[in-house]
């Protein structure tokens, strides 16, 4: 906001390799420093739990939200931003748990939540790039249409349980890694791969950087968003799939944290709000970050407000790093 | 003569390494008008910017009738009587006139409310007083770009400012109104008021201006009485080198057509415009400021869609595509069209990302998403190189570039792209002269080598130097076509503004 | 409603938005519902409407001159809860005021600050401290109950001059942000702001130290919702002020304000939050299921901001 000019890069003297690694040091997404901060800290107050097998249990708990994050990085990186995750999650764990899906295949019971991914992606994505309305409120609004749908086909209370197969996958492991773990792990790389490789993470880049140069510079930007929405759109639904397997039941409650935690996590993962930058790893690190940061909350009896109030601190103290960084 | 109203001593500013202006010195008498001109990067626009109050200086100091003088913005250095007319005006759309005169210094009520009557009524006598018709209630966004400088100057007026300082102001006014303008500081001038006028037009200098002082490289070369002075003086201090050798020799022979424009109209109200651009060929429109130029440039480009009319594009195997107006960038860029917009920076380069990206685009454009993305660093090394693009690597981030070496590498995206026609706007604006040669002789390889070139200039000698072909555009109408060898600027402006007393 | 406004030229001579356009929506909906609800137009319900409508009126205005910057404040709703929580405290009157007005201040401050200094987006620096805020509600609040001092019952069930005491906290609500708005100096730098924050910073305008006060303003008036809506429902409630947040910047929307900064009214923010207040009313006389009203409301909401088509796309 204020008039700035540039300062020099190249300053000589002796403590120019400090200045350097400094700037290295800055350029460090937070999330690694948070997630050191928490496993030093689960080392030196409760050294039981720094086996495998009980972190990746806490980690299995998140991963759900890890493959949401890898939609909600793509769309951040593209100035915009999805706030809608939550509701997906919602109709999702309505789907299953309603006895809609009953006695059908696993098959069925995946790819009937994703194509309702699928078209809350494309209305997301239609709204905000093909009518340019604000994404913050199309995706909010979404969301609260998608909530309240599901109040109302459940008058308010919540549907039974989740069949059985899905359950036995959410609980399954190999070796000691959870299968949900593993899911996200792998989606993680294809979308990381993807990313570096195809033609979609450059443009990716280049609207992040300057959409308006990149409209002049031939670039589908209305497709790009388009894309990025959807994409978000069915990694939300495979998430909520994968949520309420893990939960078993249905429930109406989880949204709003769902979406928080989304863009917390994004965010502490370097993904920069609004200037396109961040990779895939950083956003990984920070759900594995809050994944453990909770868990060692939920140790010391923090209750819910308790984590409400960290994982708000979190966001404000990451954006504030990174807007010092870019003034 | 009379004691100096304004003294600059021994100014320094230095962003980084750089000094952009280093240890200058100036003094303008009251009743005067002093041009500062210099290159592009000679550091006049930062001077101005220091007595503006927008940049403080490292060192030395700013005297206003003998007194030492200290500010921290625009509107301090207003308070001590200077007023600036930026080159990008600092008026704010959704504001009214009478407010945007009084923004930062509203005459205020007892109880702490504006108020509002006096606000009006004083600012519609700072415009009277410029015998402007502007009226103080109308809201700025609705102005052209010359009343929004009138409003810029009353501002300066109302405030009674003592030095008056004008931001190359002609840039964007087309020759009515830079008479207009003229007058005005004329005006300002027989009133007694110091003006500071920076510009590199030289006719502009020589027809307003009592003092010139000549700025290069961030120092002061000299000041003059412009009286003493020549044109060909001028340049010698400014560049030290002769105009002619800018420009790369003209085609011998001119190609097929590759580019037709049959019957297009840029909106509804504007007449139809047929054109014709030939492989081998630089063509120029020209014209007074504001004509439909860009429009026309930009309705070819695909990036502003034409109303009516049909575009035709013919590639290097012969095809002919036919465009429709609406086609959009995308369609009109895969059949070999490359557009290079004015504003480089808001438009055209992706500054936070490296020289690598920002060319790599032009082979990557067009692609589907779900293809790999081809390995560039070949054609980026060797477009790099051809192009004598300064910087250390392909990784430099391209804003860390000089003008010069921006414009390279957006022309490189272009042309490692593939197209055969390049619509260029303003093809040198804020590139150094050492570099504008460059962009020329790149422009014209292009078109030696089957390409085509649409050029836009408010520089008129650029385009005559430049181009084969001109096309002069008035009313949105092309209105003469002449051959760039040997038209001048007078016949330019004559065959615009003829037109004009025909229609 | 796109089309409509497709057809009406922006207002040349203003900065007001095409707050018109919510006056005959309004017009038109009361119309509707009060043919097929007869007992809209019954003096009972319509105090019932201003009485429901109240705290959204006062909500938005605040959201209104946050969004005249060209930022958006989510962190109201949370503290329209934090304000019930800490008005059921034990504690005298007068320390029960002074810290709802400390906590309002800090939230504002912060939220201004991280915003204008940090340069921290507005949507991440609300949606941060909305969540912090709100976390800070549960603990003062777990669950709803306690006990409303019986001033603030009064000054909200009772009447002035045989006016409905709505009526007044609206109109004092409306004369404070009229005053800021149309009258003060700080006002028209709002509006040059959210015009352009460069101009406006080259024109001596204190732009980062009126968008701190611009959040901290916005969040005064979500306490003074807090106050009212703490009185109707009898109760601190640490969920009540959830649904504000969205609706208030619905109402904004609708009443013309651009969501880009620059162009908005106060006139425009009342009819809007007086249409969005109007429907739900309506809704209820026609016995719409609550949980249908939520999605009516979320389409209602994707309409508006569909309307005010931006220039560029993204947040």
């Amino acid at each position: 906001m204020a008039h700035t000019f540039e300062t020099s890069s190249n300053a000589g003297g002796a403590n120019h390799w400090v200045r350097a690694l400094g700037r290295r040091l800055i350029e460090i997404p937070p999330a690694y420093f948070v997630l050191a901060a928490v496993l030093v800290a689960i080392a030196l107050l409760n050294p039981n739990l720094m086996k495998p097998q009980v972190l990746l249990t806490f980690i299995r708990q998140s991963a759900p939200l890890g493959v949401a994050v890898l939609g909600q990085l793509m769309v951040m990186r593209a100035r915009s931003i999805d706030l809608s995750i939550g509701g997906v999650f919602i109709i999702t764990n309505y789907l299953l748990t309603s006895g809609l899906l009953g006695g059908q295949p696993v098959a069925m019971l995946v790819l009937v939540p994703l194509a309702v991914g699928l078209v809350v992606g494309l209305v997301n994505g239609a709204l905000i790039a093909l009518v340019r309305a604000s994404a913050v409120i199309v995706t909010l609004g979404v969301s609260i249409i998608l909530t309240g749908i599901v109040l109302f086909m459940s008058s308010g209370r919540p549907p039974g349980r989740v069949p059985d197969e899905l359950r036995a996958i959410a609980n399954a492991r190999i070796d000691v890694v959870p299968v949900p773990v593993i899911i996200w792990v792998v989606a993680a790389i294809i979308v990381a791969v993807l990313l570096r490789t195809l033609i979609f993470g450059r443009y990716l880049t280049a609207i992040g950087s300057n959409p308006q140069a990149a409209r002049f510079s031939g670039l589908p930007l209305p497709r790009i968003v388009v894309t990025t929405h959807v994409l978000s759109g069915l990694l939300a639904a495979l998430g909520g799939v994968m949520f309420t397997a893990a939960l078993g039941v249905g429930s109406v409650k989880f949204g709003p944290e769902i979406m928080m935690n989304s863009i917390a996590a994004t965010i502490l993962g370097g993904v920069t709000f609004g200037s396109g930058r961040g990779g895939v790893a950083g956003p990984f690190v920070g759900v594995v970050a809050f994944a453990l940061l909770f868990a060692l909350m939920t140790v010391f009896g923090i209750q819910e407000p308790g984590k409400l109030i960290v994982q708000g601190t979190v966001i404000a103290v990451a954006a504030i790093i990174y807007g010092m960084r870019t003034r | 003569m009379a004691a100096p109203l304004i003294e600059l001593l021994d100014i320094s500013r230095s962003f980084g390494s750089t000094r952009a202006v280093d240890g200058v010195s100036l003094t303008v008498q009251p009743g005067s008008v002093h041009a500062v001109t210099g290159e592009n990067g000679a550091g006049k626009s930062t001077l101005m910017k220091i007595l503006a109050g927008v940049i403080r200086p490292d060192a030395g100091t700013i005297r206003l009738e003998g007194r030492e003088v200290h500010f921290s913005s625009p509107l301090g250095a207003l308070g001590h009587g200077i007023s600036t007319v930026f080159q990008e005006f600092t008026l704010i759309p959704n504001l009214t006139v009478a407010e945007s005169i009084f923004l930062g210094r509203e005459p205020m009520r007892r109880w702490g409310g504006i108020d509002y009557p006096k606000l009006r009524s004083g600012a519609a006598a700072a415009l009277a007083r410029l015998e402007s018709a502007i009226d103080p209630d109308g809201m700025v966004r609705n102005l052209t770009v010359a009343e929004q400088q009138i409003v810029e100057i009353a501002k300066g007026l109302s405030a009674d400012a003592r030095v008056f300082i004008f931001d190359e102001p002609t840039a964007a006014l087309n020759s009515a109104d830079v008479e207009k303008l003229t007058r005005l500081i004329r005006d300002l001038k027989a009133r007694g008021k110091a003006i500071l006028y920076i510009s590199h037009r030289l006719e502009e200098i020589f027809a307003l201006c009592d003092t010139v002082t000549v700025m290069k490289d961030g120092r002061h070369v000299a000041t003059r009485p412009t009286e003493e002075l020549n044109e060909h003086d001028l340049v010698a201090l400014m560049v030290g080198r002769e105009l002619s050798s800018f420009f790369p020799p003209r085609a011998g022979t001119v190609g097929e057509p590759v580019l037709t424009a049959i019957d297009l109209r840029t909106n509804a109200a504007s007449p139809s415009v047929g054109l014709t651009l030939h492989r081998g060929e630089i063509l120029g429109l020209a014209g007074l400021e504001g004509q439909g130029q860009r429009g026309i440039a930009r309705a070819l480009a695909g990036i502003e869609p034409a109303e009516a009319g049909r575009i035709e594009k013919t590639g290097r195997d012969g095809a002919r595509h036919g465009l429709p107006v609406d086609a959009g960038v995308g369609r009109t860029l895969a059949t070999g069209i490359g557009f290079v917009p004015e504003d480089r920076k808001g438009e055209g380069l992706f500054l936070d990302l490296a020289i690598r990206d920002n060319i790599a685009l032009g082979v990557e454009t067009g692609r589907p998403f779900w293809a790999l993305a081809p390995n560039t660093t070949a054609v980026i090394g060797s477009m790099m190189q051809s192009m004598n693009i300064r910087a250390r690597n392909a990784e430099a981030i391209v804003g860390s570039l000089s003008g010069g070496n921006q414009q390279k590498v957006l022309i490189g995206r272009w042309l490692s792209s593939g197209v055969d026609v390049l619509i260029i706007e303003e093809p040198t604006r804020g590139v150094d002269v050492g570099a504008k040669a460059e962009v020329y002789k790149l422009l014209r390889a292009f078109s030696d080598a089957g390409g085509a070139v649409l050029v836009l200039s408010r520089e008129t000698p650029e385009l005559i130097g430049l181009c084969d072909r001109l096309l002069v555009v008035h009313g949105g109408a092309v209105v003469a076509e002449m051959a760039a060898d040997g038209a001048t600027e007078h016949g330019i402006l004559h065959s615009a503004i003829g037109s004009r007393q025909a229609a | 409603m796109a089309t409509l406004s497709a057809l009406l030229p922006p207002p040349r001579n203003s900065r007001a938005g095409p707050w018109y356009l919510v006056l005959a929506c309004l017009v038109i909906v009361v119309a509707v519902v009060a043919w097929s609800a007869p007992l809209f137009l019954t003096p009972g319900n319509l105090s019932n409407v201003a009485a429901q409508v109240t705290p959204l009126v006062i909500t938005a205005i605040g959201q209104t001159l946050v969004i005249i910057t060209g930022g958006l404040d989510l962190s109201v709703g949370s503290l329209i809860s934090l304000t019930t929580a800490i008005i059921v405290l034990d504690l005298p009157g007068w320390a029960m005021v002074l810290l709802a007005i400390a906590a309002a201040v800090t939230v504002g401050t912060v939220n201004g600050v991280g915003i204008a200094f940090l340069n921290v987006h507005p949507i991440i620096m609300t949606l941060a401290s909305m969540s912090v805020v709100q976390g800070v509600a549960l603990i003062t609040r777990p669950v709803p109950g306690g006990t409303v001092p019986g001033w603030i019952s009064g000054a909200v069930n009772g009447s002035l001059f045989g006016l409905p005491a709505a009526l007044v906290w609206i109109a004092v609500a409306v004369v404070i942000a009229a005053f800021l708005i149309y009258r003060t100096r700080f006002g028209l730098h709002l509006f040059a702001i959210g015009g352009n924050p460069n101009s406006a910073l080259m024109n001596g305008v204190r732009v980062q130290r009126n968008i701190v006060l611009t959040y901290i303003l916005s969040s005064l008036f979500a306490m003074g919702a807090g106050f009212y809506l703490a009185g109707r429902i009898a109760s601190g409630d640490a969920n009540v002020g959830t649904v504000f947040g969205l609706d208030s910047i619905t109402a904004v929307a609708l009443g013309g304000t651009s969501l880009s900064g620059g162009v908005g009214s106060l006139v425009g923010t009342v009819l809007g939050s007086v249409l969005v207040g109007v429907i739900g009313n309506g809704m209820n006389l026609m016995n719409v299921s609550a949980f249908l009203q939520i999605v009516i409301k979320g389409a209602l909401l994707l309409a508006v901001v569909s309307v005010q088509r931006r220039k560029q796309i993204g947040l």
